[in-house]
């Protein structure tokens, strides 16, 4: 069976390898040094016991299991804050009418303005999948485990939930809007850079990045194109997201001007639906697929499964996936509908 | 002879036509009869201190006085930026470096800034084609700075010249086409021609306000930033020796340069000294070289006359001239007038200053 579960400090291993395979984009939130993850993973495992500090507001990594392998296939994250006590760095893509009366002459120009309106906001993050499972029910069940996790924890969490989705990368690497833009203030690729951001405070961008408005219509064709379009192998995480509700915005990655999503965390469908019900058992593994998620900070589990709902609120839960949940009969879990 | 004098309304005619011949780039004289006809009229009214003298323009025709022609036309505006607004890109650097990753990165940007109203600006340079050579550009150019030095108070202390940018035959401007244009669906001809008809701070407002990052332009347009066209390289290098320099601002079309100087330090300001007029009957040989020649003006703010007199007229005190050039100058004997080399290295450099003499 497949399971969501917080990272444990004995998954570094296997997390480095996903996170390995992953295009260059992922690093800025899931490290690819050892040593940075292991912290991350503690700073996980703290953030769930609620021992997280004030300057440092609780991040959440979480991992994708085949139970019957012990294989992780996957990972996903929430930061509670965004920016972690720092600033969150996006463009707005704002714009502004040059016009003049005189010359009977008026113009729409788009403008990206550096913004932090999105720091401390709850950033959804980390997200990896092995290849083969893309799109795939297990990636709905990673992504989504996330919601129901913020359902049962929902005061660690703020009212707008946001997430970054990556954005235009070439089959080559180059990501024209970093080529256009940031390069030029960086001084570097865009991997780097984007590795420097996972790695180091975010205060180089501060230093790096250029402090002005950045007209539109000066950037080069293919950056101009680029523009809040989602990578194509994010087109099916961007269309869950969706349907969970999130929209795009005005806000825009600073690297590769990937799409900022957007979300009121109570709206969001899984959030919105899911119930908390009373854990029973059945033999027949039958019914609608649905995520059903049990227990406390590193104790959450939440796994996918065939259930049947009683009429009193019962819900009959197989019970190989007691033992995946770590529940049994009499419990309270919260389903929501894959 | 060729005298500098303040225009005239009769000399519309002949400014026509030399701006018509002078074709594209003269952005501050275009070929247009109404314009034209109204600077003369606000020069008349400036010459004749109708209006303030901070709101005057100031334009000399290069008049040959045997055909009683203008041939050539220069000018001062005593202010810039007073009605309208005036603009420039400042050429400036943005350091942006991080210590934790070693880089320090210089990026060129262009701010926008007005850092030249109410600043005296030299305009409008035009000679005629036939006059060319001889020392004539000089006499045309180099007439303001006489004028200045003897009003100085009239101007402010630092004088700037626009300097035309780079564009090619088909009126091109390789900046205007990477920036201008984005914001502003039009030819830079046709921008050049509407400033050139005062709307200039029109076009400026629908120009980009925030700054912009050079590197972000292609390199075509980045190389051009500050860059003379070629047509206006010796007008550069001429004003350069007078003590101007690039003074970090750009124009916003073409990104032509603006240079600058202090009054006080402009060589013909600083080289010209004033001599008490003799009459002389000796016949004085006027057609002599550029080199060996000097600029000489009275002293009239109204009816302000400057020619070229030979070096060796000038003494120690005095300057002995032939009654034509005294006459030409609007002055009589003993009246006090100012001299000062035509060319770099002139004959006036070789003057005994009392101050200098040996005392026994």
């Amino acid at each position: 069976m497949w399971l969501v579960r917080p990272a444990q400090s004995d998954d570094l291993d296997q997390i480095l390898n996903i996170a390995g395979a992953q295009g260059a984009r992922l690093s800025s939130t899931l490290p690819r040094q050892k040593e940075a993850l292991a912290q991350k993973i503690e700073h996980s495992l703290a953030s769930c016991a609620g021992r997280s500090s004030g300057d440092e507001p609780p991040r959440f990594l979480f991992v994708l299991e085949d139970t019957d392998t012990g294989v992780l296939a996957g990972t996903a994250g929430i930061d509670a804050r965004a920016g972690n006590g720092q600033p969150f760095y996006n463009y707005r893509q704002d714009a502004l009418i040059h016009a003049s009366h005189k010359l009977g002459i008026s113009r729409h120009v788009d403008v990206l303005y550096p913004s932090h309106f999105l720091t401390d906001h709850t950033l959804l993050c980390s997200y990896a999948i092995k290849p083969e499972l893309r799109g795939s029910d297990a990636s709905e069940l990673l992504s989504r485990a996330r919601m129901l996790f913020i359902a049962e924890h929902r005061k660690w969490f703020t009212h707008r939930i946001v997430v970054e989705i990556q954005g235009v990368q070439t089959s080559n690497g180059e990501v024209p809007f970093w080529d256009s833009l940031g390069r030029h203030f960086f001084n570097m690729d865009f991997e780097t850079a984007d590795q420097y951001s996972g790695m180091l405070s975010k205060t180089f961008i501060a230093e790096l990045m250029p402090p002005n408005p950045v007209y539109v219509t000066l950037l080069s064709q293919a950056a101009q194109d680029a523009l809040g379009q989602p990578h194509s192998l994010t087109i099916s995480n961007f269309k869950l997201l969706q349907r969970e509700g999130f929209q795009t915005g005005c806000y825009l990655d600073i690297f590769d001007a990937g799409p900022v999503l957007e979300a009121r965390t109570d709206s969001l469908r899984t959030i919105a639906t899911s119930h908390r019900k009373t854990l029973h058992g059945t033999h027949e593994v039958s019914g609608d697929l649905c995520l059903v998620a049990a227990g406390e900070g590193a104790g959450f589990r939440c796994t996918l499964t065939g259930i049947a709902e009683s009429v009193e609120g019962q819900l009959k839960v197989p019970v190989k996936a007691w033992k995946v949940l770590g529940k049994s009969a009499g419990d309270s879990v919260r389903a929501a509908s894959l | 002879m060729l005298v500098i004098r303040p225009v005239q309304e009769a000399d519309l005619e002949d400014l026509f036509a030399m701006a018509q011949s002078a074709g594209k780039g003269l952005t501050s004289l275009p070929a247009d009869r109404d314009l034209l006809r109204r600077k003369i009229e606000q020069a008349r009214e400036t010459f004749e201190q109708r209006c303030a003298p901070e709101a005057g323009l100031y334009l000399f025709a290069l008049e040959d006085t045997e055909k009683k022609k203008a041939v050539g036309i220069s000018g001062i505006q005593g202010r810039v930026g007073l009605d309208e607004v005036f603009y420039n890109y400042r050429l400036s650097v943005t350091v942006n470096a991080s210590k934790e990753l070693g880089v320090h990165v210089r990026t060129p940007t262009l701010h926008l800034s007005n850092d030249m109203t109410d600043t005296s600006e030299i305009c409008s340079l035009l000679l005629s084609d036939d006059y060319r050579g001889g020392g004539n550009g000089l006499l045309l150019s180099r007439c303001r700075f006489m004028y200045l030095g003897e009003f100085r108070k009239y101007f402010s202390e630092k004088i700037f010249a626009e300097m035309r940018g780079v564009s090619d035959e088909d009126g091109y401007s390789p900046l205007w086409d990477a920036l201008g244009r984005k914001f502003f669906d039009m030819e830079f001809s046709q921008a050049d021609l509407l400033s050139g008809l005062g709307n200039k701070s029109f076009i400026a407002e629908l120009m980009p306000k925030y700054p912009i990052y050079l590197p972000m332009l292609p390199e075509s347009a980045r190389s051009v930033v500050s860059q003379v066209h070629e047509n206006t390289a010796p007008a550069l290098t001429m004003l350069q020796a007078e003590g101007f320099n690039f003074n970090g601002l750009v124009d916003i079309f073409d990104g032509g340069p603006v240079i600058e100087a202090f009054v006080h330090n402009i060589r013909t300001v600083r080289e010209s000294v004033n001599r008490h007029t003799m009459i002389t009957q000796k016949p004085v040989n006027l057609d002599i070289p550029a080199s060996e020649r000097v600029m000489i003006s009275n002293c009239s703010f109204r009816d302000f006359r400057l020619t070229t007199i030979p070096a060796d007229c000038v003494g120690l005190d005095t300057v002995s001239l032939p009654a034509a050039v005294a006459e030409a100058l609007q002055i009589d004997a003993g009246d006090s007038v100012r001299l000062a080399p035509l060319k770099d290295k002139g004959p006036l450099s070789m003057y005994k200053k009392r101050e200098a003499e040996p005392r026994f």
